[in-house]
C-alpha cells in the first residue's frame, strides 16, 4: 500500500492507495488520513482487503492509539467492510458516518467502536488544531452520503464523487482533465441516480475554497482542475440506466 | 489456536448440522407422545382391564417429553456454540492481520504501538476459547443424555411386549405404542449417533 503525504501545515493529510498487493478483482481504492498533535482521523477507511495493508501503510506515521476517529462517507463494501476489524483494533475509537445507515453499518460487526450518526444537514468535528465539515453529499451516491471538507487545508474528500475507473498504477493527480474525461464518464453517469441532487451539490461546492478534491477512486483533482471537473460534472446527465 | 480455515469453516456446518440432524428428531418424539397420550386414554378407559398397561404408557408418555426438552436443549446449545464461534474467529482473523502487520512493517515508526493491541485481543481470544470449550461440554453432555434416554425407551419397549402377551383386548394397540416407541428411539439413536460425528469435526477444531 503506498502512502502519499498530500498537505502538511500544522497538520497533516494522507492518501494511501494503488496497493500492489491487492487482489486484481477488487476495485483500487484511495482512503484518506487527517493527522493533528493529539488525534488522526480515518476517512473511508476500505474493505476487509485492504485492512492489513492499511494499518501497516498507517503505522508508518502515527500509533494505533492515535487514530481516534473514522469516517465513512456511505455504507458501502469497498468504504467501510474493514469496520468489524477496526472495532477489534480501536475499541475506543468513534465512527462518524450518515445517521441512516447506522442500524445496516453494524452488520459488519460493531461491538466497541462508538456510533456518530450524522445528521442530514451535516455536522462538524474538532481535532483539536482543525475543524472538520461534514457536507452533505446525499444521493452521490448513497440516500445518506458526507463529503469531508477540511477549511484550512483547502481540501475536500469527495466519496465517490470525481472518482475513475482506471489502472491502479496510475498517479496520484489529474494532469490532463481531457484525458481523464472518459475514465470517469460511465462511473459518474451509471452511479450518481440524481441530476437534482449533483446540482444541488454542485451550487454549495463552488462556494467553498477548494485546492484539491480527493475522491476515493482514481486521481486528485488540483488547482483549476478541481473547476473544470465541477463544470464538467455539472454538464453531464446522470442516472443513465433509465431511459429517458 | 489452529489456524486452518477449512476446519473452521467446517465447525459451523458442523453444528449447524446437529441442528438439522436432530430437527426432524423433533417430530418423531412428538408423534410418540400422541401416541402414548392416545394409549392412556384407552387404558382409562378400559379400567381394571388395563392393569399394567397404564404405568408403562404413562413412562412412554414421559420419555417422549424428555425427548422434546432434550431436542430443545441440544438446538440451544448448538446455536450458542455456533456463535461464540463466530465470535472467536472475528477475534482471531483481526488476530492473523495484526500480526501479519507486525511481521511485515517491522521497521514501521510506530509498529510497537500495536502491541497492546495484539495482548488484548489475544485475552480476549483466551476468554472465549475457554468459554468455547465449556459449551462444547455442555453439547456433548446433552448428547449423551439423549443416548441414554433413548436406551431406556428401548427397555421400556421391550418390557411393553412382555406384558401385552398378558393382556389381551388392549394387546394390539400397546403394540403399537411399543413399535412406535422402539422405531422412534431407533431412529433418535441414529440422529445422535450422526450429530457425535459432526461433533468430532468440531473437537478435532477445539483440540488443534
Ligand atoms: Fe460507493
Ligand atoms: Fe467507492
Amino acid at each position: 500500500m503506498k502512502s502519499t503525504k498530500i498537505y502538511d501545515n500544522g497538520h497533516q493529510w494522507f492518501m494511501f492507495g494503488r496497493d500492489p498487493e491487492k487482489p486484481e478483482s477488487i476495485i483500487d481504492t484511495n482512503q484518506y488520513m487527517i493527522v493533528t498533535d493529539e488525534r488522526a482521523l480515518l476517512m473511508d477507511p476500505g474493505g476487509i482487503e485492504v485492512f492489513a495493508p492499511m494499518l501497516g501503510a498507517i503505522l508508518h506515521h502515527a500509533n494505533v492509539e492515535h487514530i481516534t476517529d473514522l469516517f465513512a462517507s456511505h455504507q458501502d463494501p469497498d468504504i467501510i467492510s474493514s469496520l468489524g476489524l477496526w472495532d477489534q483494533a480501536l475499541p475506543h475509537a468513534k465512527l462518524h458516518a450518515p445517521w441512516i445507515w447506522e442500524s445496516f453499518l453494524r452488520h459488519f460487526g460493531m461491538e466497541n467502536i462508538q456510533y456518530v450518526g450524522i445528521p442530514d444537514e451535516g455536522s462538524e468535528i474538532n481535532l483539536g488544531t482543525v475543524n472538520l465539515k461534514f457536507i452533505p453529499a446525499h444521493y452521490l451516491h448513497a440516500s445518506g452520503n458526507y463529503h469531508v471538507y477540511d477549511p484550512k487545508a483547502r481540501i475536500l474528500m469527495s466519496g465517490d464523487v470525481g472518482a475513475a475507473l482506471e489502472s491502479d498504477q496510475s498517479p496520484i493527480f489529474v494532469d490532463d482533465f481531457e484525458e481523464h474525461i472518459p475514465k470517469m464518464k460511465m462511473f459518474h453517469q451509471r452511479w450518481m441516480p440524481s441530476n437534482r441532487a449533483k446540482n444541488d451539490w454542485i451550487k454549495r461546492v463552488r462556494e467553498l475554497e477548494i485546492d484539491y478534491l480527493a475522491p476515493q477512486h482514481g486521481r486528485i483533482f488540483k488547482g483549476e482542475n478541481v473547476t473544470k471537473f465541477l463544470d464538467w460534472f455539472e454538464a453531464l446527465e446522470v442516472g443513465t440506466a433509465i431511459a429517458s | 489456536m489452529s489456524t486452518d480455515s477449512k476446519l473452521k469453516e467446517s465447525r459451523f456446518v458442523a453444528l449447524a448440522s446437529i441442528a438439522a440432524e436432530l430437527h426432524s428428531v423433533m417430530a418423531v418424539a412428538k408423534g410418540v407422545s400422541l401416541a402414548a397420550k392416545n394409549a392412556k386414554y384407552i387404558s382409562a378407559q378400559a379400567g381394571e382391564n388395563a392393569l399394567g398397561f397404564q404405568p408403562i404408557t404413562d413412562f412412554i408418555d414421559e420419555i417422549s417429553q424428555q425427548a422434546i426438552t432434550g431436542v430443545n436443549s441440544i438446538n440451544e446449545a448448538a446455536l450458542k456454540l455456533s456463535k461464540i464461534a463466530v465470535y472467536e474467529q472475528r477475534s482471531c482473523n483481526a488476530y492473523q492481520r495484526f500480526n501479519l502487520v507486525y511481521t511485515k512493517h517491522k521497521n514501521a515508526n510506530h509498529i510497537k504501538s500495536l502491541s497492546d493491541t495484539m495482548i488484548r485481543v489475544e485475552d480476549k481470544m483466551e476468554t472465549t476459547s475457554k468459554k468455547y470449550k465449556h459449551r462444547l461440554n455442555e453439547l456433548v453432555e446433552l448428547l449423551e443424555s439423549m443416548d441414554e434416554c433413548m436406551r431406556s425407551a428401548q427397555s421400556i419397549a421391550s418390557v411393553s411386549r412382555i406384558v401385552t402377551s398378558s393382556s389381551n383386548e388392549y394387546q394390539a394397540k400397546l403394540e403399537i405404542v411399543a413399535n412406535s416407541l422402539d422405531e422412534a428411539a431407533k431412529f433418535i439413536k441414529e440422529k445422535v449417533s450422526g450429530s457425535y460425528h459432526h461433533l468430532n469435526h468440531i473437537k478435532a477444531y477445539s483440540n488443534g
